[in-house]
């Protein structure tokens, strides 16, 4: 028999899903916890520097460079919502006639690239107006829904989706593909939500 | 025309209903996060199946069953957004019907519209001969890039809009005048 087919983790069967699951239970920690001003505190000057950077000056300077790079943050995160609906639908029982691992592996391949436009242009379009979004509370519900948001994909669906899924609760199947619109709908919302506060 | 236009967006803008939604700040944000989250719903979908057509995305699924199958999500998504679409004009009738950004998207509009009829009708009589091919036909192609690109400039307009660079209020070139609809003296925030 092959060691390494039989060689278990020393944290369990699932071992991204639980270094995951400690990382968030840290994040969260780490929010309600009053090291959460201080770094807050300590991470002004970075903020003061990115307005300084040659994407801040442009995003100032001219208006209609801020507002392409925001029509293409939108495209993007219009594309990467299609991919988890559309993936995380088939998971649903929805389009059940299309085959399940071309679609969840094609839609994985579309929400990557679509995630990578969506960070770049939003470091963009955060460069422009660093200082004011550091002092929008929902700026920073934004960063830590992004943050449990790629962490859920990569750390926790993804190594389930990988699994021949015959094998798998269809409950927790069902309830990773709820959890990932939810998840990704919030992103999106508080996202929406900087832009009105 | 640019008169009549105005005169139908004036009557608009005396509405109460579009006071109403124009002043409440969470009803009018409400509305305008719906119309803008239905994106990942409608050109989210729209554009998987346009990168298909292409051959950029999902090679191994099936193009027209994609199309098919994702026909109904996608076209409740536009729904959401036409409706929200139609009260975010209604709340701000006069600013919008004098927006260069507006007119281009709504001449848009019909051009995706118009892409998507004929897009779908030569998809449905080819459909049996490249079903299972990586890439659609080249007729189909240049339909999804018409798609991908006219949508993007849409979304670009409607970012616009918000920008006061070409409000009728202020000075402007005659021809950006006659492409607003501007009329002296007769504008309104």
């Amino acid at each position: 028999m092959n060691s390494a087919t039989t060689r278990q983790s020393p944290i369990g069967p699932y071992p991204r899903a639980a270094i995951a699951t400690g990382l968030l239970v840290l994040l969260l920690a780490f929010s309600f916890s009053g090291m959460r001003a201080e770094v807050w505190t300590a991470l002004l000057p970075f903020f003061e520097w990115m307005e300084t950077t040659w994407f801040g000056y442009v995003g100032k300077t001219w208006g209609g460079a801020f507002a392409t790079i925001q029509a293409g943050h939108l495209v993007s995160l219009g594309v990467l919502g299609g991919a988890v609906l559309f993936s995380d639908g088939r998971l649903l029982g929805l389009y059940s006639s299309l085959p399940l691992r071309d679609v969840i592996d094609g839609s994985h391949q579309v929400f990557k690239w679509a995630l990578a436009v969506v960070v770049f242009t939003g470091v963009f379009m955060v460069c422009g107006v660093a200082v004011k979004v550091y002092y929008l509370p929902v700026f920073w519900y934004k960063m830590l829904t992004l943050t449990v948001g790629v962490l859920f994909a990569f750390y926790v669906r993804k190594p389930l989706v990988d699994r021949d899924l015959s094998g798998v609760s269809p409950l927790v199947i069902k309830l990773t593909a709820i959890a990932s619109i939810m998840v990704w709908f919030t992103v999106a919302a508080t996202g929406r939500w900087i832009g009105f506060s | 025309m640019n008169q009549l236009i105005f005169d139908i967006a004036a009557w608009l803008d005396d509405t109460a209903w579009s006071t109403a939604i124009h002043e409440s700040y969470y009803l009018y944000n409400w509305i305008e996060a719906t119309h803008v989250l239905t994106l990942m719903l409608s050109l989210g979908i729209l554009f998987l199946i346009d990168m298909r057509m292409l051959g950029w995305a999902l090679p191994n699924v099936s193009a027209t069953r994609l199309a098919e199958r994702l026909n109904t999500p996608m076209l409740i998504g536009f729904v959401v957004m036409f409706i929200t679409g139609i009260l975010l004009f209604y709340a701000v009738p006069v600013r919008s019907s004098q927006s260069l950004w507006f007119r281009i998207k709504m001449v848009l509009l019909v051009v995706c519209a118009i892409n998507a009829y004929l897009f779908h009708r030569r998809m449905t009589q080819s459909m049996s001969t490249w079903e299972n091919a990586p890439r659609a036909p080249s007729e189909l192609r240049k339909g999804a890039l018409i798609s991908l690109g006219f949508w993007t400039v849409i979304v670009l307009c409607g970012r616009f809009i918000a920008y006061d660079w070409y409000d009728c209020e202020y000075p402007q070139p005659d021809m950006v005048r006659a492409l607003a609809g501007c009329i002296d003296g007769q504008t309104r925030f």
